[in-house]
């Protein structure tokens, strides 16, 4: 942490000038919400080595009340005549905005929990320019081993970092980060057959094991697009779909999330409300948490946006729903506490949202699951998706991207132009089946079993 | 902005090798309210420089915020190591780019100084008369969003082979959205409109209260609606459909960059990929319409924006470029080279993309429609490289007999871009671009704009099966 030690000293100094400015231009409280990064990237593009870029700098924004008034604004240098700009039109917004009885900016405890996490690694926050050519160089050999492959971009980008929220009753939190996060997005040819675009992205906050990790996830998207190549038909039908963990969190479980949100609730616009806690709302085979203590994944804090330490959150317990996730705007309106799930960057003012979701794995194996059907022609299963879905309505449709078509457990093709709709709520309710036992974490955030879901409208060209 | 611009020169004028030196200042605005609650009301400004070099055939960009010549200076040094450790892996080196097109001068769109002038206070009173509005329409508006957003951009481009432009521009969007309710069920309906220059251009075609109408009334409607059947049908696009069209399922596959990583569209220039009726381009400036939201004069290599040709009567005509693009394909930049920041590198990028319109009217095409549907509102869309599309759609309207009978609720459109427009038989003589508030994103986002005439077509709904 010594690395960094100057750049925590001109946030800290930057945050207080800026909270202290506020108040003498007539605001109540305030609230800083501060970061700097460095990062170095290499990008891929087109089969070839594309870029080597740097970037670093810092961002500021403070949030102010004058009674129930609130106003925000952010710049992203230090200099004393910005800052004490944008705390003058932060208290300039908050003079002209109505009063809005759910704004607050409240003092929280030290932020010490009994939780550890480990975000920082020394041997990555030091890692060469050279090095990272050599990751790069990994993950590019290891991708285009197959003539097949073909790489539209891709990018592999060490940064190290600090994050800081602090205001004017006496909250002061700061973070430290170091992360290596690495994408490819590409696609298979062969002759005029093309597959879908597809992506990954995966991230690490150790540099040790890197390069296993980095080479192993580049050969299975490689393989996952390779498999791609072989299409055929599909059929349209109404019944049994498979959805694979990226679909079940993108589909489904996103719309979820929407209804959970507390500022939805206080709005009236979820489909739930506070009474419905302690009810049963989806399919009691259901087990749905959220987590910002896992270093692991994308977004990981001991603090929430607006200081507030987090916590691992039970939101649905076998289809009982157990909690919504709250920042300190819903919990003043719905008459309870901050669950640590105000989200945001110094950018903007804090909204709610997860951390980490993680939907329970269930009780049969995956392959049991594959081998379920209801028409003699067999089951789509979806891979990727690419469509709407609307949160309020829970009403989806949209494209299968790369998505198979099994027939009693055995991988037939893969299928093209093929659409898939129905319902968020009657998926997750009446028509949900079964959980596979085994669980994929996406894209170093959000993990989920694969599940079998009927009545699921499939219209093939 | 000019003494910056000669300091950046002066720095640059040192280097050894090919430099383009961007710096970029956005102030950006906005507010939302919410159910007689403003959620939000906010300022920003991100400034900063970026500097690209090209080295031994490779690339290296460094940013920073600081723009002190000593900070500046670094960032040269930066970008120069950098370049050089990636050109020692780099198979394929870029070749030396084209000059044509290069801009020097001041750039400048209208409306920034009166959007600029205009206070924040006075945007948000019409932002919250304007969705009070909204909830007083129906009693099944259960709740109403209006949010306002605007954009002031400065940037000064300068390059070690001879362009220097300055430019200033503004953008500004509104949305509008009111979800129904009505015994357990809901329906959302949306009003959006995005432009570059001042704050009466959004109201060229409605005003604020009227757009208001429009989302409550959709909300409303589609609360009784059914939903479609899926399957291969037989669609008329509105405009802003086209316009989605145009961007996600042809535009995004005749970047030179997708086009080098193997899209659709590799090796089809010259060859008919669309119906004779089909005339598509991507313009920096819309003759047809001003204020577009994708309004630009010059790109962030530099380059004067241009009128191009993508598809010319169903045969495909151009690629769009940036200045490395070009340089492999052997011909001149289009202008299309754009970054969302100045750490940003800059990429092809589409700016206003379109059909030209055609001779019929939307009255005739649909009443020389047996069996189909009508669809407008788009919600966003997505394709891939092999022109394989989806379009949400808040608005679809059944055709029976060239008339129209029925509104279902939203739907899914999806097919294969060539083979769509391929089956294009009718195209309207109304003509509008209207992508509304939204941005593309590809890396980075971008605001653009797209639009044309209503099209009759065939392609797939998604909808549901029995």
């Amino acid at each position: 942490m010594d690395i960094l030690h100057k750049e925590r000293h001109l946030l800290e100094n930057a945050a207080s000038q800026l909270i202290s400015e506020a108040l003498r231009q007539g605001a109540d409280s305030a609230e800083v919400c501060g970061s700097y990064g460095q990062r170095s990237k290499i990008s891929l593009e087109k089969q070839d080595f594309h870029l080597a870029s740097t970037d670093d700098g810092y961002q500021l924004g403070i949030r102010v009340l004058k009674g129930q008034q609130q106003g925000f604004a952010s710049c992203n240098t230090l200099e004393a005549k910005e800052l004490k700009e944008i705390a003058a039109r932060a208290v300039e917004i908050a003079g002209f905005s109505p009063e809005n009885p759910h704004f607050s900016i409240q003092s929280v405890s030290s932020g010490k929990t009994d939780h550890s996490l480990e975000m920082w690694d020394e041997s990555l926050s030091r890692i060469s320019l050279q090095t990272q050519k050599d990751w790069a160089l990994w993950m590019s050999q290891e991708f285009l081993k197959d003539k097949r492959i073909r790489l539209n971009e891709g990018a592999l980008e060490v940064g190290r970092g600090l994050y800081s929220v602090s205001n004017s009753k006496g909250t002061h939190q700061l973070e430290s980060e170091t992360n290596c996060n690495w994408t490819l997005m590409g696609m298979a040819a062969e002759e005029d057959n093309i597959t879908s675009f597809d992506y990954f992205s995966q991230i690490s906050r150790k540099s040790m094991g890197i390069g296993d990790k980095i080479v192993s996830s580049s050969r299975r998207f490689r393989d996952s697009l390779l498999r791609n190549l072989k299409t055929g038909p599909a059929t349209s039908y109404k019944g049994l779909v498979l959805f694979s963990p990226r679909a079940v969190l993108d589909i489904l479980i996103d719309s979820v999330v929407y209804h959970l949100n507390g500022r939805v609730v206080l709005e009236g616009s979820s489909r739930w409300k506070t009474n419905d806690l302690g009810t049963k709302v989806l399919s009691p085979l259901l087990f749905l948490e959220d987590s910002a203590w896992n270093s692991d994944r994308m977004s990981c804090g001991l603090f929430d946006r607006e200081g507030t330490p987090t916590q691992d959150l039970a939101l649905i317990k076998e289809g009982m729903l157990t909690a919504f996730l709250l920042d300190h705007y819903s919990a003043k309106g719905l008459h309870q506490s901050s669950n640590g799930h105000a989200v945001g960057g110094p950018s903007s003012a804090p909204t709610v949202g997860s951390h980490n979701l993680s939907l329970r794995g269930g009780t049969q194996a995956l392959n049991t699951l594959m081998a379920q059907q209801t028409t003699p022609q067999g089951i789509l299963w979806v891979n990727r998706y690419s469509g709407q879905t609307d949160p309020v309505t829970g009403d989806f449709s949209g494209v299968a991207k790369g998505s198979e078509w099994w027939v009693n457990g055995e991988f037939q093709h893969c299928v093209k132009e093929t659409l898939v709709s129905g319902n968020v709520f009657e998926a997750l309710g009446p028509c949900f089946l079964s959980l596979s036992q085994e669980t994929q974490v996406v894209d170093s955030s959000g993990e989920s079993p694969t599940a079998l879901i009927d009545g699921i409208s499939v219209t093939a060209n | 902005m000019k003494d910056l611009a000669l300091r950046i020169e002066n720095i640059l004028a040192t280097s050894p090798v090919w430099v383009e030196a961007r710096f970029h200042r956005r102030k950006s605005q906005s507010v939302q309210v919410q159910s007689g609650l403003v959620k939000q009301a906010k300022s920003n400004i991100t400034s900063g420089i970026g500097i690209r070099c090209l080295v031994d055939g490779a690339w290296g960009f460094s940013s920073t915020s600081d723009t002190s010549t000593q900070a500046i200076e670094k960032a040269l040094r930066q970008a120069i190591d950098c370049a050089k450790s990636i050109s020692q892996l780099k198979k394929a080196s870029i070749k030396t780019l084209p000059t044509v097109g290069i801009a020097q001068g001041e750039f400048i769109l209208d409306g920034y100084s009166e959007l600029e002038q205009m206070p924040l206070e006075k945007k948000l009173q019409a932002v919250i008369g304007a969705e009070q509005n909204v909830r007083r329409l129906s009693k099944n508006i259960q709740t109403a969003v209006c949010a306002y957003n605007e954009q002031f951009e400065n940037k000064i481009v300068i390059t070690t082979d001879g362009a220097r432009a300055i430019s200033r521009l503004a953008r500004n969007e509104i949305r509008v959205s009111a979800i129904a309710a009505d015994h357990g069920e809901f329906a959302e309906g949306q009003h959006t409109v995005g432009r570059t220059g001042a704050w009466e251009c959004l109201f060229a075609e409605s005003n604020f209260l009227e757009m208001g109408e429009k989302a409550a009334k959709l909300a409303v409607d589609l609360l009784s609606a059914p939903k479609i059947p899926g399957g291969l049908s037989t669609l008329i696009l509105s405009p802003a459909m086209v316009g989605l069209l145009s961007h996600e399922a042809i535009g995004h596959t005749v970047e030179a960059d997708f086009v080098l990583s193997g899209s659709v569209a590799q090796g089809k220039i010259g060859t008919q990929v669309a119906s004779p009726l089909i005339t598509l381009c991507d313009s920096g400036i819309v003759k047809e319409q001003a204020h577009a939201g994708g309004d630009l004069l010059v790109d962030d290599e530099g380059i004067a924006t241009q009128n191009t040709t993508i598809i010319k009567e169903g045969i495909l005509n151009s690629y769009l470029h940036n200045r490395e693009s070009a340089a492999a394909f052997g011909v001149a930049p289009t202008g299309n080279a754009r970054a969302w920041l100045y750490q940003d590198e800059p990429l092809i990028r589409m700016r206003n993309t379109y059909i030209l319109p055609g001779h019929q009217t939307l009255q005739e095409i649909i009443e020389s429609t047996a069996d189909g549907y009508l669809v407008d509102c788009p919600l966003g869309g997505q394709a891939d490289s092999t022109g394989e599309f989806m379009f949400g759609a808040q608005k679809v309207m059944r055709i029976e007999k060239g008339k129209i009978t029925k509104l279902f609720r939203g739907a899914t459109i999806s097919g294969q871009a060539f083979s769509v427009l391929n089956s294009v038989d009718a195209v309207s003589r109304e003509f509008h671009l209207d992508l509304g508030a939204g941005y593309c994103g590809k890396g980075q986002p971008a605001k653009v704009d797209a639009g044309g005439p209503y099209i009759r077509c065939r392609a797939i709904i998604g909808g549901v099966q029995s």
